[in-house]
């Protein structure tokens, strides 16, 4: 029984080519997506779950006015330890951002193999004892200054085969140059790890004032003034965090009643996607994003399902005489089901394996989109594989049910006569299935298409600056100061000389880049109270600054070369537009000639036009321009023909005056650009699903037409013998397509409308979501459609009417 | 073997019964071979069905071999359908996608018949009806006359001790179609009981006895 089965089913798939061909391709490039969300959805959720202590560890929050700030007080994490025995250890880590800096190997006999550093920490000797990071040579000295402990990686890096444990590494970075000694060695963090360090350095080198390089006044240890960096406690085991979070906080409020915020306990479970969608606490990972990702993988699998009904019902016609013959040489209803649910379970089978094959197929590309290192073989370790599975177990068997009783359903004396499909039930139930379907489809072009037009609309946005052919080069960070600074400015009048360097600047940021810094307390001569509380960035340009990117003046002048060399002496500053406003003068002419208080008294000579230094995702900031010769980045823009040799030119200068340090450089709109590199994603990534969707839901779309024109050979045979014309045929075949389009449309533009509006608040430029985009979603779906249904109505309509009503 | 005491059949069509069939009563015995006959829309291939538990009647009782068909569960039914009757259609109603040897054996599939002995059967009907060189021919391979072979043998190879036949020469031309009477007539002498619904004087001639209808109700 089961081989006839079989036999008849296998017959039956290469009997329907083109149909199997789009059942099963509909199945696999479901299962495929769902796959590689799966993998997706499964990673993050398995950040930073690792960790033996993990139910144990916690994040110290600040949180004020219910605004929480992972950066907490230095010597909160001791103080902490020292008052409750409820905290086993405790480890501050200061991040990347602060700690980066050049790190050079001291190996003997070779010249020192140098590398500019971003994954590099700070932390307490608990480090290792607090979070699973093993060992793999050496032992963890971190308690004591001037230890290091680097990755295996690193390791490699620096010392190639020689034994790292004993050597010295020489660290440069803002808090001068000092040597460390290499105590251990351990395994490179995993992916699944937030904390991301090739070196972590003893944080107790910072204890000693010595070891600051001047920035003890935000730096210090034991300074309570300043919040630079983080801290994770370590409970004992089955302490209550609420609890603790009370007492610790009561205690705390006595200990320090001048402080303006409460502290806060964040699981470490919940540092990468927040415990809720609402969770207002600082977190590394996107759990909105994952949800969408979730969503988008059910909705597709829901398409495919939907589909596979859709398509094995359409051929019912041709099924049916089989279901009447066998039910009349004494097949029962369940055998017939179960011989319906074998061939489901062959053609989802089959999908399913190609499945597999397209995801090894397309893991490369996917990964490259994602920027993760996934694969089929991490989500076997994975937990949510199980669900996966069970999920898509569960979609295949209910669909092949319902296939299977629906085949399996039909009166047996109709089907021999041949005089089923009268029914307008199977027809409402497709034309439901379609309508659904294309309303996904077209939900998701919207969201695409306005995705598409707002990161179009950033990318070309007029920044009132200009950034094309503008190389920046990285200045030099190690060598002594006064030779570093007479260093840059041999070296910009030197390149200054070069013919292709059109004009150039140096400068403390560049756009794209975050400003020196933010700050309050920025005010007129008599603030009014509360405007010392207003931010303002501040970055540190030279005199070119605003001519090399064409930045325009509103008002007053620009700093002169004097100026620039005189620094903060100077006591001048040039304001943007929006900071003139901010401070209170009525217009920017208004601020000419005006003194302002930033620590000491300085005069504003002139004040720019608004420009876009950070993403439109955020208002222009008020912005002060301090007069340096900072030399932190050179903005140089090149004349455009044969850029690598040029750079090579600049690159052999750079090396002539900075000797030892790396020679790096980018350019500033690529640099810009890396700022749109979430909304790049996710419109590649939502490309990707509409287009999935939509190419599913056609091949519903296919099935439902099939059904209809065998349904209508009669009435098109008729309709022929009487003299309409074959495009006559095909409007009236296509016509009713159209119109479940386009109610698909209706139904689909006010929730994506909804959606896509609320995406569009993040951003504080954005385009207007206007009927257009609606009417190209729409055009598009019913093109699609259209070109989907003519095929069959084409050829039902050229088909001989004598046959066709023979037939009947 | 069959007795049916005042059956009919009606259809509700716009809140008035249309009846197909009408107070029939009807006694069929063990190896008989009766033929019904009437003009189109009289009621012949309803009552066929009814015998053949394909379609239910609206009111009456039908008894087989003595047992109470319309007090019968759906799974009796089935299984007493399974191992007492065969149907032979007009179109032969076979499955496209099976071989001829395949046809014949379905039946079998649904019976529990173990695979040496459904080989066993099978290879004794193709030989019965000369047409073991046709076995893995597909039907629109053969002729009509040839198909309907294949349907016969389809139909007996569970032994039922009832043939029904809707129509059997119906696409057949004259040849065909005496050939597939002169075997009916062997059937009936081996013992198989048949009831056929025919159009034809001459087919019912091979007939024992022919039951006239006119619309719905038995005139002779």
């Amino acid at each position: 029984m089961f081989r006839n089965y079989l036999k008849i089913a296998l017959r039956n798939l290469n009997g329907n080519r083109v149909y199997s061909a789009i059942n099963i391709g509909g199945i696999a490039f479901s299962v495929a997506a769902f796959i590689f969300i799966l993998q997706y959805v499964g990673f993050e959720q398995s950040v930073n779950q690792f960790h033996k202590n993990l139910p144990d560890i916690y994040r110290l929050l600040g949180e004020e006015k219910g605004e929480y700030s992972d950066y907490t007080n230095a010597p909160l994490g001791p103080t902490l330890k020292n008052n409750f025995p409820e905290v086993k250890a405790f480890c501050r880590i200061m991040e990347p951002n602060t700690a980066k800096g050049i790190v050079s190997a001291q190996t003997t006999g070779t010249a020192p193999a140098l590398f500019r550093e971003n994954k590099m920490i700070y932390a307490d000797g608990s480090f290792f004892d607090v979070f699973t990071f093993p060992l793999i040579a050496g032992a963890n000295r971190l308690g004591l200054p001037q230890n290091v402990a680097i990755s295996a990686a690193a390791a490699k890096k620096y010392f190639n085969k020689a034994n790292p444990v004993g050597q010295t590494l020489v660290l440069v970075n803002q808090f001068g140059e000092r040597p460390y000694t290499v105590c251990a060695v351990y395994q490179d963090m995993p992916a699944q790890s937030d904390l991301q360090a090739d070196l972590v350095f003893s944080l107790q080198t910072l204890a000693n004032p010595a070891n600051l390089n001047g920035n003890e006044g935000w730096a210090s240890l034991d300074g309570w003034d300043s919040s630079f960096l983080q801290a994770f406690l370590l409970l004992k085991n089955g302490v209550n965090s609420q609890n603790f979070e009370q007492k610790m906080n009561a205690q705390f409020r006595k200990l320090r009643p001048q402080a303006t915020f409460s502290l806060a306990l964040q699981p470490l479970r919940y540092l990468h996607l927040a415990a809720a969608l609402d969770a207002r606490m600082p977190v590394t990972g996107r759990l909105a994003f994952v949800y969408l990702m979730g969503g988008i993988a059910m909705l597709i699998l829901l398409i495919a399902g939907l589909n596979y009904i859709n398509l094995s019902t359409a051929s019912s016609l041709k099924r049916a005489k089989e279901v009447g013959v066998r039910k009349v040489v004494g097949a029962t209803r369940s055998q017939l089901i179960s011989q319906f649910l074998l061939e489901s379970f062959l053609l989802n089978g089959i999908g399913f394996v190609l499945a597999l094959g397209l995801v090894a197929l397309l893991q490369k590309p996917f990964n490259l989109l994602m920027e993760k290192d996934l694969s089929l073989l991490k989500l076997l370790s994975n937990p949510i594989l199980s669900l996966g599975l069970l999920f898509l177990f569960v979609g295949m068997a209910s669909s092949g049910a319902y296939v299977s009783r629906a085949l399996s359903a039909f009166p047996t004396i109709e089907t021999l006569k041949g005089a089923l499909g009268k029914s307008s039930k199977g027809i409402l139930l497709r034309k439901t299935l379609v309508v659904f379907q294309f309303t996904i489809s077209v939900a998701l072009i919207i969201a695409t298409l306005t995705l598409y037009r707002q990161l179009s609309y950033m990318q070309t946005k007029d920044l009132g600056m200009n950034m094309e052919q503008m190389l920046v080069i990285k200045g030099p960070e190690l060598g002594v100061d006064s030779v570093r600074k007479k260093g840059i400015q041999a070296f910009q009048d030197e390149f200054a000389r070069f013919s292709f360097v059109k004009n150039y600047s140096q400068s403390g940021t560049v756009p794209g880049n975050f400003y020196n810094y933010q700050a309050a307390g920025i005010t007129r001569l008599n603030p009014q109270p509360g405007e010392d509380k207003k931010q303002y960035a501040v970055a540190y340009i030279d005199d070119h600054y605003f001519d090399t990117y064409g930045i325009k003046l509103a008002s007053g002048m620009n700093f002169t070369p004097a100026i620039s060399a005189q620094g903060s002496n100077s006591a001048k500053v040039i304001l943007n537009e929006s900071a003139a406003i901010k401070l209170g003068f009525a217009d920017p002419k208004a601020a000419i000639g005006q003194k302002i208080l930033n620590g000491a008294e300085i005069e504003v000579i002139g004040v720019v036009k608004d420009y876009h230094h950070q993403s439109l995702q955020s208002l222009i900031d008020p912005t002060l321009f301090l007069p340096a010769n900072s030399g932190a980045y050179f903005s140089l823009r090149l004349s455009g023909e044969q850029m690598p040799q040029q750079v090579a030119i600049l690159e052999r200068l750079f090396k002539k005056y900075f000797v030892g340090n790396p020679f790096e450089y980018f350019f500033a709109d690529e640099n810009y650009n890396k700022l749109y590199r979430i909304e790049q994603q996710n419109s590649q990534l939502f490309l990707i699903a509409a287009t999935l969707a939509i190419v599913i839901s056609c091949l519903g779309l296919f099935g439902l037409a099939t059904f209809s024109v065998e349904q209508k050979t009669k009435e098109i045979g008729i309709r022929k013998v009487l003299g309409a014309s074959v495009g006559q045929i095909v409007t009236l075949l296509s016509k009713d397509f159209i119109v479940l389009v386009l109610i698909a449309l209706v139904i689909a533009s006010p929730i994506a409308w909804w959606v896509m509006n609320r995406w569009l608040q993040d951003f504080a430029y954005r385009i207007d979501l206007g009927w257009p985009i609606f009417a190209a979603a729409g055009v598009l779906a019913v093109c699609i459609a259209l070109f989907t249904v003519s095929f069959l109505a084409l050829r039902a309509a050229l088909s001989n009417p004598i046959k066709a009503l023979r037939q009947e | 073997m069959i007795q049916l005491q005042k059956i009919a059949k009606w259809y509700v069509n716009g809140g008035n019964k249309s009846y197909i069939l009408r107070d029939i009563h009807l006694k069929i015995l063990q190896g008989e071979f009766v033929s019904i006959m009437g003009p189109s829309g009289s009621g012949k291939s309803t009552l066929l069905n009814i015998i053949g538990m394909l379609d239910e009647p609206s009111e009456g009782l039908y008894f087989f071999d003595e047992q109470p068909v319309h007090q019968l569960k759906e799974r009796q039914r089935n299984e007493l359908f399974k191992k007492s009757i065969g149907v032979v259609f007009q179109a032969y109603n076979l499955i496209d996608e099976l071989t001829v040897a395949e046809n014949i054996e379905t039946p079998l599939l649904y019976q529990q018949v173990k695979t040496s002995e459904r080989k066993a059967l099978v290879a004794d009907m193709l030989d019965r009806f000369q047409i073991v060189g046709k076995k893995d021919l597909f039907p629109n391979q053969l002729s009509g006359g040839q198909q309907q072979l294949v349907g016969i043998a389809r139909a007996l190879i569970a032994k039922p001790t009832l043939l029904l036949a809707d129509e059997p020469t119906g696409n057949l031309n004259s040849k065909q179609g005496e050939e597939i009477m002169k075997l009916f007539k062997q059937l009936n002498e081996d013992g198989v009981t048949i009831i056929q619904v025919t159009h034809s004087e001459k087919n019912a001639e091979y007939g024992s006895r022919v039951i006239e209808l006119l619309d719905g109700q038995i005139v002779g």
